[in-house]
């Protein structure tokens, strides 16, 4: 009996594949294509039509001509300024946060969870613009606001100014984002099971000491995940300063990151015209930051960061 | 918590704190909201109060309505979001379905292939997908953004859907099998109806991108009939910059749609979140 | 040191009264077994004695001192949980000195103490692992050992059992009824299995409802109750109860007798029954007899006995250990 059904072969289980093929198709073809495209592309250039292979020249350009490399590394830096300020500012307020929403038996909790992640919720065209009006020196909420604490003297046109633009656009791009960190913090103080915050209730473990010592360890894999999450929407961020700033990125390039710099490039602006293969150039750079980043995070961080089961 | 474990300083301290922060949050809108509202001259003179009977004025909005396109965009921005939404969660369950169902060889491979890109965002293709969609005469067309922004959303969704999916007992599944229940029976019949909470929760975070994405509409499809609503308004804001109240009212006329949405789908989002989906 | 009053206390969750007037005193070193069925009140009771929970009105006396609103580290106790609650980011060592390192107790003397806990409970070989690499058991011992380095003056223990299996279950229990024997300490013990409250108890508080049922030493409630309700709950298998107008009886409403008061014969006896079903356990027999005149009865006897279902049966009670309840299921005497 065995024998015989041995012999014969598993049927193929097509309903397996029916089920796959849709996402795999799209995904593949309109995602990891292009991806893999891109990359491809920037290994080429164009004249007269023609498209032809130039290996790394691209990638010569974008580094050894002054102007270029000139752009690049300043989209680079202050895009990686625009991260520090997303780790140093929204990650510590959205633990924060979370962890006060998170206190037992808070009355309104949910009120507060709900407001404040209204802004997460909202596009970046209302957000840049939004923000744009409050701080403008014409209308003058900002200066406004700022009297009324006696602070008058401090307003200055912040977008405007080359020093602060980026800055506060980061603040800005914070307080549309702080939501995110804010839930994923909640979920995994939630997750911590009553009896061990009891348990160190009854060790007369409470209120700060609790925190660092109990709770802190434990929501660790999410700060990781939150870490990372906000890397890669960082590194990949476009929006709130085209709308802010335009695609120029003023004043004087001062609030370029590597979103808007591959969007002049592959567009082009004014009197330069667009140039996908530089374009891809670029993107191709952002894929290997964002690649090196994620790869840093999985190999090294994420291994560290016990997970605990309860 | 009791009295022994409770100290009211640091209740009071910590809604203190909370109301501070939302009164962060909110500012923002609320100002825009309220000035929207307002004629010119009040809107400069007194910026944060709300509007009174003499300084009510629905000139912003009579002015943004005109321009009529913006039904147009809204429309366009409805039916991106709606068609790509059910081709995420109806092939995103199905891949999910596949993946935590059936032990196949390349199972690992292919959950890891999905997941790469909840890591590498989309957007870094977006050269040779322009190109794919000129060459395949899809440039301004809403179907390019459909396709754009299922395949963005496909990999969050089977990820979430698949740990979902492993929570739907064995038994059920084997006992509809027994029962004489087709794979693709067991699916729609048993296992959607099932996870269709966590389809909730996914929808969410699928819609908020789609919906608010500038890149792509401004790439793909820019032209007048394709417009989405944060596109047009985005145009239409930049036109109009000088003008305050037709700005406030585009810009209020943005935020309601959203803010109804969220409201409604709020408690699914936390719940989904708080459930585990996404940790 | 160690003794601990419970003055008239109430707990309400809303309109749901859980506890409804608790007055209890244990007297130090005793063992208290707090017993009932799920809902009777008996872990919430305990987590106000823990101030983990407040009581919504009555106090709470350690050692003649008002601790009502004290913190609960401040209490002078320690809690062994349900499902453990160890820290899983910290080694069991770390797990045990936490505590006492908060309240910065020297170095020299948590050492002291984590050495002749966990030398007490053989913990050991497993000081520097963390708990998610530890057996069920292995756990429990670590969240008692918690308890242990911490010399409170009252042990707690929230249904410390129930996540084992059966024969880790039996073990544990020795080893807690050793370490009450060892440290002198006074102990509250929740559980709702019986076998649990019999085998350690000193004294066993039996709760239904909100209410104390029968507050006394584990062979009283065997041998007393003092009504219905623990008579049913103290023994298994569960004692018969006998509608008291079908034998005739004046005065009581109903008539209790345990199944192993019940004897057997199959020639003569005073209620002739069918065997209804028939477990055979090898060290002793349940029947389940169906007699004409007491209804339905449980007859444990000891030992191997040949009866199978369909069979008929005489069943005897013993007269000397026949209880009587009045309407309000009060025993009467």
């Amino acid at each position: 009996m065995a024998g015989e059904f041995a012999q014969q072969k598993k049927p193929i289980r097509w309903h397996i594949a029916v089920f796959l093929a849709p996402a795999v198709l799209v995904y593949t073809a309109v995602m990891i294509i292009p991806l893999f495209g891109t990359l491809q592309l920037s290994l080429f250039n164009a004249e007269n039509q023609q498209r032809f292979f130039v290996g790394l020249d691209n990638f010569r350009k974008l580094f050894g001509d002054p102007r270029w490399s000139a752009s690049f590394w300043n989209a680079l830096w202050n895009n990686t300024w625009f991260f520090i300020i997303h780790m140093l500012v929204q990650n510590p307020i959205g633990i924060g946060l979370a962890a006060l929403l998170s206190s037992p038996k808070l009355r309104f909790s949910a009120f507060y969870r709900t407001a404040i992640f209204i802004p997460t919720i909202l596009s970046f065209v209302i957000v840049g613009f939004a923000w744009k009006l409050i701080l403008s020196p014409l209308w003058g909420v900002a200066p406004n606001l700022l009297d009324l604490v006696g602070l008058k003297s401090l307003f200055t046109p912040w977008l405007g100014k080359e020093e602060y633009a980026l800055t506060t656009l980061g603040l800005i791009s914070v307080w549309q984002f702080v939501g995110i960190p804010m839930m994923l913090i909640y979920a995994a103080l939630l997750s911590i099971p009553d009896e061990v915050i009891e348990a160190a209730e009854m060790d007369g473990i409470t209120g700060m000491a609790q925190f660092w010592k109990i709770k802190l360890p434990l929501i660790l894999p999410s700060i990781g995940i939150i870490s990372i999450l906000t890397f890669v929407g960082n590194f990949n961020a476009f929006d709130l300063i085209y709308s802010a700033q335009g695609a120029l990125a003023g004043p004087n390039y001062s609030t370029d990151i590597l979103g808007t710099f591959l969007y002049r490039t592959f567009f082009g602006f004014q009197l330069q015209t667009g140039d996908p293969y530089m374009g891809s150039a670029i993107a191709s750079m952002m894929f290997l930051i964002i690649l090196t980043g994620v790869c840093i995070y999985l190999f090294t961080i994420q291994t560290r960061l016990r997970r605990y089961q309860f | 918590m009791s009295r022994a474990t409770a100290s009211l300083p640091r209740t009071v301290g910590a809604h203190a704190a909370l109301l501070a922060y939302t009164a962060i949050a909110l500012f923002p809108v609320v100002v825009i909201v309220i000035n929207s509202f307002k004629s010119r001259n009040a809107i400069f003179r007194t910026p944060l109060s709300p509007p009174t009977s003499e300084t009510f004025d629905l000139i912003g909005y009579t002015m943004v309505l005109n321009q009529g396109d913006f039904f147009l965009y809204f429309q366009n921005s409805l039916i991106v979001t709606v068609a790509s939404l059910f081709l995420v969660l109806l092939f995103g369950a199905m891949a999910a379905f596949a993946l935590s169902e059936y032990r196949f060889r390349g199972n690992t491979l292919m959950g890891l292939y999905l997941a790469l890109g909840i890591m590498i965002p989309i957007r870094l293709g977006t050269v040779a997908i322009l190109q794919l969609m000129v060459a395949s005469g899809l440039v301004n067309t809403l179907t390019a953004l459909v396709l754009v922004y299922t395949a963005q959303g496909l990999p969050l969704a089977v990820f979430i859907l698949s740990e979902f999916m492993k929570q739907v007992s064995d038994d059920l599944k084997n006992a509809g099998r027994i029962d004489g229940l087709s794979e693709y029976r067991i699916f729609f019949r048993l296992v959607l109806p099932l996870v269709r909470p966590s389809m909730a929760t996914v929808a969410v975070f699928t819609m908020i991108p789609i919906w608010n994405d500038l890149w792509f509409p401004l790439i793909l499809a820019p032209s007048e009939a394709t417009k989405t609503i944060t596109l047009g308004a985005q145009l239409f804001i930049g036109q109009y910059v000088t003008n305050w109240n037709a700005v406030l009212a585009a810009l209020s006329l943005a935020i309601l749609p959203v803010l109804v949405l969220y409201l409604i789908f709020s408690r699914q989002l936390i719940r989904g979140i708080t459930s585990g989906a996404v940790k | 040191m160690g003794s601990l009053t419970i003055d008239k206390v109430k707990k309400s969750f809303g309109r749901v009264d859980v506890l409804k007037g608790i007055d209890l005193a244990v007297n130090d070193g005793e063992f208290v077994v707090f017993v009932g069925p799920s809902g009777c009140g008996k872990s919430t009771l305990l987590r106000i004695i823990a101030g983990l929970e407040d009581s919504t009105s009555g106090r709470v006396l350690i050692d003649g001192a008002d601790v009502t609103v004290t913190p609960p580290a401040n209490r002078g106790i320690a809690m062994v949980f349900q499902t453990y609650a160890l820290y899983p980011h910290l080694t069991v060592r770390s797990n045990m000195s936490l505590g006492l390192k908060q309240i910065g107790t020297p170095a020299a003397e948590i050492d002291r103490r984590v050495t002749a806990a966990s030398t007490m409970l053989s913990l050991e070989p497993y000081l520097e692992r963390r708990p998610a690499e530890l057996s069920g058991g292995q756990r429990q011992r670590v969240a008692i050992g918690r308890a242990v380095v911490r010399e409170p003056k009252l042990f707690l223990f929230d249904e410390p059992l129930s996540n084992l299996d059966a024969a880790l279950r039996v073990n544990t229990r020795l080893e807690i009824a050793q370490l009450h024997r060892r440290l002198k300490a006074t102990m509250i013990y929740v559980t709702h299995d019986q076998v649990e409250a019999m085998t350690l108890a000193d004294k066993i508080v039996v709760l239904n409802a909100g209410r104390i049922e029968q507050v006394g030493a584990p062979m009283d409630l065997y041998n007393k109750p003092a009504n219905e309700f623990v008579a049913g709950f103290i023994g298994s298998p569960r004692m018969n109860f006998i509608d008291a107008a079908k034998l005739g009886e004046g005065q009581a409403k109903t008539i209790g007798v345990r199944p192993e008061h019940l004897t057997v014969d199959t020639g003569s006896g005073a209620w002739k029954g069918t065997v209804v079903h028939a477990e055979h356990l090898g060290a002793d027999t349940n029947l389940y007899v169906e007699t004409e005149k007491a209804g339905l009865l449980t007859v444990r006897i000891f030992g191997v006995y040949g009866a199978e279902a369909g069979s008929t049966l005489y069943v005897t009670p013993d007269p000397q250990r026949t209880y009587r309840f009045d309407a309000d299921g009060k025993a009467l005497a």
